[in-house]
């Protein structure tokens, strides 16, 4: 197949997160060539159809097949791609290889790299990647030195807000055969790029095992992000002479699959999944005992970017929560959260932001920056998620459920992290009967921080933690017997 | 696996045995290692971890290491946490399971290390029926002994004393008998049955509040389960949940109508067949080749909901 990218005549984009085979078929009963492409990261827009001609772009949001009908009879009928009525148009290169900044909520911020494929090039299509300047194996010393400079991304990411280099020269210098595992289980932003943009994925994948010396790359994601999973094994079934073998794998849709040692035991086919100890961790003893890198599709793809355009930083955010529809946007490390958050429609007034995925830290100043230095010197989280709670969303009640979330969810390996967070859960509902003791929490969550065997444990009380530290007027007045957004039982109807 | 176990009746190989823990690397240090511990230089030999250089010395605060065994083979599982030290370079780690290195400095007085030990101790004891007067390792167990040293008076947390939440007793064999409500989950049986028996009797499963030691076969109690009644599991216990029979009651005090049964007030009794001789059954389903055939996707959330709710994905916990 030949490239999409500056075709000739006009192109026809279909994206979004479901299969879009009833556009598909009407945009392809007329004579003008009509592709899907993935999602944007933006599902309130889609079905969004763009209309490529040259250097101009009209862009339709909600496409229903009706108004498809209009546009692709307009277009074939020699009309200007503004003809019929779009959403906005926006002028660019005509060459462009990323979907170009639209006036569009969502498609407006930022700088879309590593989500530059998402909804502009066909996700399994090579020839569409190649004319993005993608399969240009790197030289070795190359992404050695991206690698230093480069942090991972996402708690499923070995190197954490760590630059990469150093764990690599682990695994390079340990004893066996390495394998690089590409963690793609739990991060929105991660299904996205698997659906979206997965050779950008896979480019990164197989660049870190060459600088590692490994001799295959496994995909591992959960069996609930079903479209990612097909996505990625097509293109890794498309990629062009892949220098090292590529298999994709699936583990159970449970938040704790995620931990990079606990997706080891999904792949490994362990019917109970727990974490393991470490040190040594992963990098040196691995998957089957083998040194093994194990990176976030996030963190591939921006090392696949920096090898073809340069380091820049960037950082991917999912906002979700008490929105009307959740978007991903990518940002530069110094933007602030409150950049991210404008990209969503609150559903009624913000009150207060979950930075950091399910175990984020409360905050409800989003004049934060969203790079990991900003982010963790608020005691916030660098997962990439934000999760929004409006006015009327208690802190306690939401606080409680994370907390209990923990207590059920996680492997029930270490002390700390199984009957800590049965613990902490209860100092919480204590509150209900008139017992707030914040000295009590911050001591019992520091104690699951220092001491649990994995990154669950450790940020299972993050929720807890800030919500004493920035909501105490609020968590005090459930004491008194007051809940100030009416949405707890009453103290007398707990049991 | 030695050739002795390669009799008929054959146990199962250990690459099927399912014990439903993780693959851990091995931990010890790499070399010999000289590592100083409250200021005491102490030498180590290869493969030795840092609880081994405190357990060398006389240190300034108690490091009770509830869960660790560190002998035949057996652990480190590394899961109480209660033997948390200080590290110059690493901050607080687990002693039992982290390898002792040359110029390592550890301090055992340290604030943030004695109050994880201090915590998890307590955490330990909030999920533990102490109802040690009708215990049969009362005066010989390895919990009584690290809450008596670490001078546990009142644990933060209680202790589980809720009868309603109680685990029924399992009763059911005539030579070993499993009180859950007093198991620190310490892995200790089932290495003993897996790794030194080489039986495959016991594993690890569930997670969170349910975890628990169980069965590989699929039996319910230890009268059905494929063991062969070696003990080695009760010798290793560190606590009254593996007893072995006839002195489950051995060291309890003599309170008239209270015993060690009904002290948890729920037991599931022997059905009274007679077995024949045991035969290990294989196990099918655990390691499983391919990850994709069994696994689960509960509430797995659909694209349609992804796109539609923002909080699609992030049920939380039941609450309050
Ligand atoms: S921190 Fe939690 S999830 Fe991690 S090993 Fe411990 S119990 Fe398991
Ligand atoms: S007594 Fe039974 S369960 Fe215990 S170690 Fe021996 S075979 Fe295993
Ligand atoms: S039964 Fe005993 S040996 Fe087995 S895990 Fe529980 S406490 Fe440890
Ligand atoms: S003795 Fe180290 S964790 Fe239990």
């Amino acid at each position: 197949m030949t490239s999409i990218i500056a075709a000739d005549g006009t192109t026809i984009r279909i994206s979004g997160t479901g299969p879009p085979s009833d556009l598909l078929a009407v945009a392809r009963e007329s004579d003008v060539r009509a592709v899907a492409v993935g999602s944007t990261g933006v599902p309130a827009l889609e079905p969004l159809v763009t209309v490529t001609n040259g250097g101009e772009t009209a862009v339709h949001t909600d496409c229903s097949t009706a108004e498809l009908d209009t546009v692709v009879a307009s277009v074939s009928g020699g009309s200007d791609i503004r003809a019929a009525e779009p959403d906005a148009v926006v002028e660019h290169d005509p060459g462009t290889a990323t979907l170009p900044p639209v006036d569009l909520p969502g498609l407006d911020v930022g700088r879309r790299r590593v989500l530059g494929a998402a909804g502009w090039r066909r996700p399994t299509d090579a020839a569409d990647h190649e004319a993005a300047g993608g399969f240009d194996a790197p030289e070795t010393t190359a992404v050695l030195d991206a690698g230093a400079d480069l942090r991972g991304r996402g708690w499923g990411d070995l190197c954490q807000d760590e630059p990469l280099a150093p764990t690599w020269e682990t695994t390079r210098d340990a004893d066996g055969d390495p394998t690089v595992v590409v963690n793609a289980h739990g991060n929105p932003t991660d299904a996205l790029l698997l659906a979206s943009a997965p050779f950008d994925v896979l480019e990164g994948a197989t660049a870190a095992a060459e600088a590692v010396g490994a001799d295959g790359v496994i995909v591992y994601a959960s069996t609930a992000d079903e479209r990612a999973v097909e996505t990625v094994r097509a293109a890794a079934a498309n990629y062009p002479d892949p220098p090292v073998a590529i298999d994709v794998v699936t583990g159970p849709a449970e938040h704790r699959a995620a931990e990079p040692t606990m997706a080891l035991e999904a792949i490994e086919g362990n019917h109970r999944l727990e974490a393991r100890i470490r040190p040594p961790g992963p990098e040196s003893v691995g998957l089957h005992g083998q040194p093994t890198l194990v990176h976030t599709p996030r963190t591939l793809a921006n090392l696949a970017v920096a090898l073809r355009e340069g380091e820049a930083d960037t950082r991917t955010v999912t906002v979700e929560g008490d929105v009307a529809a959740p978007a991903t946007v990518e940002l530069a490390a110094s933007d602030t959260l409150s950049t991210a958050v404008d990209a969503v429609d609150v559903d009624g007034e913000f009150k207060a932001a979950c930075v950091g995925g399910r175990f984020g830290g409360l905050t409800a100043d989003l004049d934060v920056a969203v790079g990991p230095a900003a982010l963790s010197a608020a005691d916030l989280g660098t997962e990439g998620v934000v999760q929004v709670l409006a006015d009327d969303r208690c802190v306690l009640e939401f606080v409680g459920q994370r907390t209990q979330f923990a207590a059920d969810e996680n492997c029930g390996r270490c002390v700390p992290c199984r009957e800590g967070t049965t613990q902490l859960a209860e100092l919480l509902r204590d509150i209900y009967d008139g017992t707030y003791a914040p000295a009590d929490i911050r001591e019992l969550v520091r104690v699951m921080d220092g001491s649990s065997i994995c990154a669950f444990g450790v940020e299972a009380g993050r929720p807890a933690r800030t919500a004493v530290a920035e909501f105490e007027a609020e968590l005090q007045a459930h004491a008194d017997g007051d809940c100030p957004t009416d949405s707890c039982p009453q103290p007398a109807e707990v049991t | 696996m030695s050739s002795e176990h390669a009799h008929e009746d054959a146990p199962p190989l250990t690459e099927e045995i399912a014990p439903g823990t993780a693959a851990d690397p091995a931990v010890g240090g790499t070399e010999r290692a000289t590592v100083t511990v409250d200021g005491t230089p102490v030498t180590v030999e290869a493969g030795a971890t840092l609880l081994d250089a405190v357990e060398a010395v006389d240190t300034d605060e108690y490091v009770p290491a509830l869960c660790s065994y560190d002998r035949q083979e057996i652990g480190p599982r590394s899961e109480c946490r209660t033997c948390m030290v200080e590290t110059e370079a690493e901050g607080i780690v687990p002693a039992c399971s982290h390898p002792a290195e040359d110029g390592m400095s550890v301090s055992t007085d340290a604030e943030a290390a004695a109050q994880a030990r201090d915590v998890n101790l307590d955490l330990v004891l909030s999920n533990h029926n102490l109802r040690c007067t009708t215990c049969g390792k009362n005066g010989r167990c390895e919990l009584q002994d690290a809450s008596i040293e670490q001078e546990v008076e009142e644990p933060r947390y209680g202790v589980l004393d809720e009868r309603d939440e109680y685990e029924p007793l399992d009763d059911t064999s005539s030579f070993i008998q499993i009180d859950r409500n007093k198991c620190i989950l310490c892995n200790r049986c089932v290495e003993a049955c897996n790794d030194v028996q080489v039986e495959g009797v016991l594993r690890m499963e569930g997670s969170g509040q349910d975890t628990r030691i169980g069965f590989q076969s699929d039996a319910e109690t230890m009268e059905d389960s494929t063991c062969v009644s070696c003990g080695h599991c009760a010798t290793v216990c560190p606590t009254g949940s593996l007893v072995e029979k006839g002195i489950e009651d051995a060291t309890t005090i003599p309170i008239p109508g209270f015993t060690q049964k009904n002290s948890v007030g729920k037991a599931i009794e022997s059905s009274g067949e007679t077995k024949g001789p045991m035969t290990p059954k294989k196990r099918d389903t655990d390691r499983r080749e391919d990850p994709d055939a069994a696994a689960s996707t509960p509430n797995a959330p659909s694209a349609d909901d992804v796109a539609t709710d923002g909080w699609a994905g992030f049920e939380g916990g039941e609450w309050p």
